[in-house]
């Protein structure tokens, strides 16, 4: 039986460039149904993520943040347009290399189950590497799962952690391949405030500390203060961006899109 | 509540097609065999009226007390006169021997009717026999190469040689070639037709042809009662007792009940296996509902809620079950009647059984039904009862692994514990006195008490199997773990399956024990391998050119003639005693035989010290040495024969035999086609070869086929197991569609994933083999013992090879289990998994 890594080509190189950026759309379209429940979910979007940043997608629900995260992650493929993720054009990469892409250029967190109920907390951690069968860098896994304050959980099972532990166990997931970038779809959405808080501080820690960049779909302001920019949708359209924002300036650019 | 199980089974119906398709394979194989007997009767009618195909009305002899020729005769000649009765036959039939073109043998003669409509058989070619001409059937016509205008001999069956009882016959000309009968009593001999006059010309004063029957044809218009009444009142006149007299059709289910004997001794045999396979069928329904109960947790708890009773909750989950019973039930007796009437449409195709019928007994169709259902309804109990457990608050809790209790299956295990103990003494009582009355409840009382245990001994097992899994990285991991994630799903899918593979790997090793004993018991009954008794047919005793000859077969490791030396008396009788040629001794089956000058080598429990040879020249006594062997002819040494002398050649109770040593490594088949070659070339009957390995091939042969037939039958209880294997997982699999999705989205490839879910069905399935198959050993040792070990010593020997193909089996059904869940697994994007809430 062969569960080992797929034979394929070689993900494409990332072509070198000066600050290319962590991941990047052009004229990206993506269309659900047909017919009458025909939904152009995203329209023509073109929006560059820096690297080493931590950036919120912001937007009325059904605006097509979580599509644009898909997209953008190797989850779900676009209609036309490109999407590059690290200076590799995935576009046009079949499953196997996206695959790929996920387990070594991409981390995840979701909203929720984000855990494998069979396997510890340190198991879930170490899934990514071990599913391409690399080897676990153990002092930088150290390293995360201190900061992040998971060492006295690491042989727990996910039903025996809180919400707030289960959600930083895939953060230390998300963060332990290195990856190009880090999504987030509202990762702090099944959370207290309180545990909210810590999970967001976590991830802007990263960013700063470790320079990982990190994209997150959220609908709470709160949430998307702790960015660095944050970028608004609605319709399918990329429709703001802000710098540095606040709770404040997130809520009135919220205002005028009326939602 | 109705509504909601309608709504159930409508909106999940892919979840309950693995489980109608258990409930179908099941009924279809009970109902088939309801079928089984009424066809096989029905068939059994079409061949027994044959013979009086175009009689309206028969007179039969009535049981034990054949017709007087004399009397049936007058009796004839009486109905003959009844008003109404338009032809009569008074059917006879003498055993005959035949030959033509250097070729004889023995068949039955059968008198022609004089009004030709009532002839018993169909003349395909030529004409009616005339005087001094015979009709001969179509087979026997083609075996011999006779065609119309060709010469028949036939002469009254006299001794045990149809060549020699050829010379007091008559030559017949062939006139017509007629169909073969498929009377049971008469199918597959040469049959001949002729008229009365031969017929009594061929049959000896002191044993006159037989009188089968007399058929009557009816005038037209007569009622076949009045008249039936009429003859009959006509023949009691005429003298004729203890005959009856019936309608053909009335005649044909009289003879049918008289050749069975009203006893049916297949459909109990098949019906065991049938139940075998309803029952597996049960674990698999019960097993399937359990997981749909446990899947709908939420709904379930979410109707408690809003207002449904425990009673309401239980009704909907049995009302579920009553309806995917009654739908697959209802199919698989469709599908057991097509399969039945296909079976018989192949046969009636087939040359040798076109007289085969279906009948389709009334009970067989609600009985085979009404079984599916109440199996499915009873099985689904159990988890209908877990429905009415769920809480009303289990709505309101955040999702969370379905932990199995166990609290339930404490009083089960303490049951099935003392029930495997109980059934293990008894069956090992019954194994140390070999009886098998007493051994086989006890390995059924134990065999049931282990599968209520199986929860306990399965899960641990499956985990240890599941160990070398993790050399296939997180996947094998996983799927180790996911192999035992619901210990109760786990253990109730491979009971199903350990069942039939228990019933499998029992009957191999028994038939494998058994045939080990039988060999060994027979190497000391015969002296050896094979042995030819003369003469050949044509009446000349074997000689030195048959040994060389028949050294040539291939298979054959040596052959030596055996002479007569002389004659002694054993148990007063008159009897040949034979030398035994110094390089003829590596023929024996027991080589640790010695043979000196002054001993004779003899049969078991001879009872004397010594034998007195008698020769041509002289007579010697000498020593008896007692072999292992109950037909062991009396063996002296070369110089003992050269001493007495011996006797003149071709003494009728002294024929030279033919002694052969075969090839260790000639299987049954091969054994019976050198039989058969070896017949045909030295012109000897079958029968006269003998022997060790014949004996043993056909021992072989018979427990070839039995074998076969079996495995046959308990495949039906193995598929509906593996068909349980798939539904498990593809059930299991829908359950963790969101975890499939998370490992894909974190970088599981499809193959990754279709691999894992392979991995956990072959644990599941192979570890079941596994346990079937040891336990079958044990089980097919004790039985073979029990049954076997009052006549023979028995040693367990393990069929490895079948044994190791049923475990191949049961891993690639497992991996073929794996195919569609797996498929729909890895074709769910992680986006489409992760939505799904
Ligand atoms: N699998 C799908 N099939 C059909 N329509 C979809 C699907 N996923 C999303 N949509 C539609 O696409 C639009 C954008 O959805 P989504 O990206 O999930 O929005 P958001 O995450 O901003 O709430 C919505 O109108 C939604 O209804
Ligand atoms: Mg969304």
């Amino acid at each position: 039986m062969t569960t080992r890594t797929e034979q394929s080509s070689p993900l494409p190189v990332p072509s070198e460039g000066h600050a290319a950026p962590a991941a990047a759309t052009d004229a990206l379209c993506k269309t659900y149904g047909s017919g009458d429940t025909r939904v152009q979910a995203l329209k023509e979007v073109t929006v560059a993520f820096e690297s080493g940043k931590f950036t919120a997608i912001m937007g009325p629900s059904g605006s097509g943040k979580s599509t644009l995260m898909h997209c953008l992650a190797g989850l779900d493929s676009a209609d036309s347009g490109s999407i590059r993720v690290g200076g590799t054009d995935i576009t046009a990469l079949g499953d196997a290399q996206l695959t790929r892409l996920r387990r070594e250029r991409v981390g995840f967190v979701f909203q929720a189950f984000n855990l494998v109920p069979t396997l510890t907390a340190e198991q879930n951690i170490t899934l990514p590497i071990a599913l391409g069968g690399g080897k676990v860098d153990t002092e930088w896994l150290d390293y995360i799962v201190a900061s992040l304050g998971l060492a006295e959980r690491l042989k727990h099972r996910p039903h025996e952690l809180s919400g707030g532990q289960q959600q930083r166990v895939a953060v230390a997931r998300a963060l332990l391949t290195r990856p190009d970038v880090v999504f987030g779809d509202e990762p702090t959405g099944n959370l207290d405030s309180r545990s909210g808080a810590e999970v967001l501080a976590l991830l802007r820690r990263s960013s700063q500390e470790m320079g990982q960049s990190i994209i997150m779909v959220t609908h709470d302001p709160v949430a998307a203060s702790y960015a660095d920019r944050v970028v608004l949708m609605n319709d399918g359209r990329l429709v703001g961006d802000l710098a540095s924002p606040d709770t404040d300036s997130v809520l009135s650019a919220l205002a005028g899109l009326g939602a | 509540m109705l509504t909601v199980a309608l709504a159930e089974v409508k909106a999940h119906a892919r979840r309950f097609v693995a489980v109608g398709i258990a409930v179908m394979v099941a009924v279809g194989f009970l109902t088939a065999t309801l079928m089984v007997n009424a066809s096989s009767e029905a068939s059994l009618a079409n061949t027994v009226g044959a013979g009086f195909r175009n009689a309206d009305l028969v007179i039969a002899p009535g049981p034990d007390e054949p017709l007087e020729p004399a009397a049936a005769e007058s009796a004839a000649a009486a109905s003959a006169a009844t008003g109404g009765v338009a032809q009569t036959y008074l059917q006879r039939q003498a055993y005959i021997a035949f030959g033509a073109a250097g070729t004889a043998g023995f068949g039955v003669l059968q008198n022609l009717s004089k009004d030709t409509a009532l002839n018993p058989a169909e003349l395909l070619r030529g004409s009616w026999p005339a005087a001094g001409e015979v009709a001969v059937d179509e087979a026997t016509a083609k075996r011999l190469q006779l065609a119309e205008g060709a010469t028949l001999r036939l002469a009254p069956a006299g001794g045990s040689v149809a060549a020699e009882s050829l010379a007091a016959g008559r030559d017949l000309t062939v006139s017509g070639i007629i169909e073969p009968s498929n009377d049971p009593l008469t199918m597959g001999q040469p049959q001949f037709l002729a008229p009365d006059a031969i017929l009594d010309g061929l049959s000896p004063a002191e044993s006159p042809a037989a009188v089968l029957n007399i058929q009557l044809g009816l005038a037209d218009g007569a009622d076949a009662g009045t008249v039936r009444d009429a003859v009959g009142a006509a023949v009691s006149a005429a003298g004729l007792r203890g005959a009856t007299v019936n309608t053909a059709a009335e005649h044909t289910k009289e003879r049918v009940a008289g050749l069975t004997g009203g006893s049916d001794p297949i459909t109990p045999v098949l019906l065991a296996f049938a139940l075998v396979a309803i029952f597996v069928c049960g674990l698999v329904v019960a097993n399937t509902f359990s997981v749909l109960v446990a899947q709908r947790t939420r709904d379930l708890a979410l109707l408690r809620c809003i207002g449904a009773d425990r009673k309401q909750i239980r009704r909907s989950v049995l009302v579920e079950a009553l309806l995917v019973g009654t739908l697959s039930s209802v199919a698989g007796v469709v599908v057991a009647m097509a399969l039945m009437a296909g079976l018989v449409g192949w046969l009636r195709q087939q040359p040798d059984t076109a007289f085969a019928a279906l009948a389709i007994p009334p009970f067989a169709v609600p009985l085979g039904a009404g079984a599916g259902i109440l199996m499915t309804v009873l099985a689904a109990l159990a988890p209908a009862r877990a429905a009415t457990a769920v809480a009303p608050l289990a709505a309101l809790r955040p999702f969370e692994e379905a932990r199995a209790g166990n609290r339930k299956g404490r009083a089960r295990l303490w049951i099935g514990l003392v029930l495997t103990a109980a059934g293990a003494v008894v069956l090992g009582l019954g194994a140390a006195r070999a009886s098998l009355l007493v051994a086989l409840p006890g390995g059924l009382l134990s065999f049931i008490g282990l599968l209520m245990c199986a929860s306990v001994f399965v899960p641990p097992l499956v985990s240890a199997a599941g160990a070398p899994a993790r050399a296939f990285g997180v996947p094998g991991r996983l799927a180790a773990v996911n192999a035992v994630r619901n210990p109760g799903r786990t253990s109730a899918t491979a009971t199903a399956l350990l069942i039939g593979v228990t019933l499998v790997a029992m009957m191999m090793t028994g038939a494998q024990t058994a045939r080990t004993a039988f060999d060994s018991e027979l190497a000391t009954q015969y002296p050896v391998d094979v042995s030819i008794a003369g003469p050949a047919m044509d009446g000349t005793a074997l000689d030195a050119r048959d040994a060389a000859a028949a050294a040539e077969y291939d298979g054959v490791a040596a052959a030596g003639l055996v002479t007569p030396a002389g004659f002694a008396e054993v148990d007063g009788m008159r009897t040949g005693v034979y030398r035994l040629l110094p390089e003829q001794k590596r023929l024996l089956q027991d080589q640790t035989l010695v043979l000196d000058d002054e001993s004779v080598l003899m049969a078991e429990g001879s009872g004397v010290a010594t034998l007195t040879v008698t020769g041509s020249r002289g007579e010697k006594e000498l020593t008896v040495v007692e072999t292992g062997s109950m037909a062991f002819p009396p063996l002296v040494s070369a110089a003992v024969a050269d001493e007495v002398g011996a006797p003149a050649a071709g003494s009728p109770d002294a024929l030279p035999q033919l002694w052969l040593a075969v090839d260790r490594d000639l299987d049954a088949a091969a054994l019976m086609q050198l039989r058969a070659d070896l017949a045909a070339g030295l012109g000897v009957e079958e029968y006269q070869l003998s022997g060790a390995a014949i004996e043993r091939a056909a021992f072989n042969q018979v427990i070839d086929v039995l074998l076969l037939v079996v495995t046959g039958l308990l495949a039906v209880a193995v598929l509906i197991a593996l068909v349980g294997v798939a539904n498990t997982l593809s059930l299991s699999v829908l359950e963790r569609t969101r975890e499939s999705a998370l490992l894909r989205a974190l970088g599981l490839t499809r193959r990754q994933l279709r691999g894992m879910l392979a991995l956990e069905a072959v644990l599941v399935a192979g570890v079941a083999a596994l346990i079937g198959i040891a336990l079958g050993v044990l089980y097919g040792w004790l039985g073979a013992q029990s049954a076997l070990g009052a006549f023979a010593t028995v040693a367990p020997d393990v069929p490895w090879l079948q044994l190791g193909s049923v475990l191949a089996v049961a891993v690639i059904a497992g991996l073929l289990a794996s195919v569609l869940p797996a498929r729909r697994a890895a074709r769910l994007s992680p986006v489409e998994g992760l939505a799904t809430a």
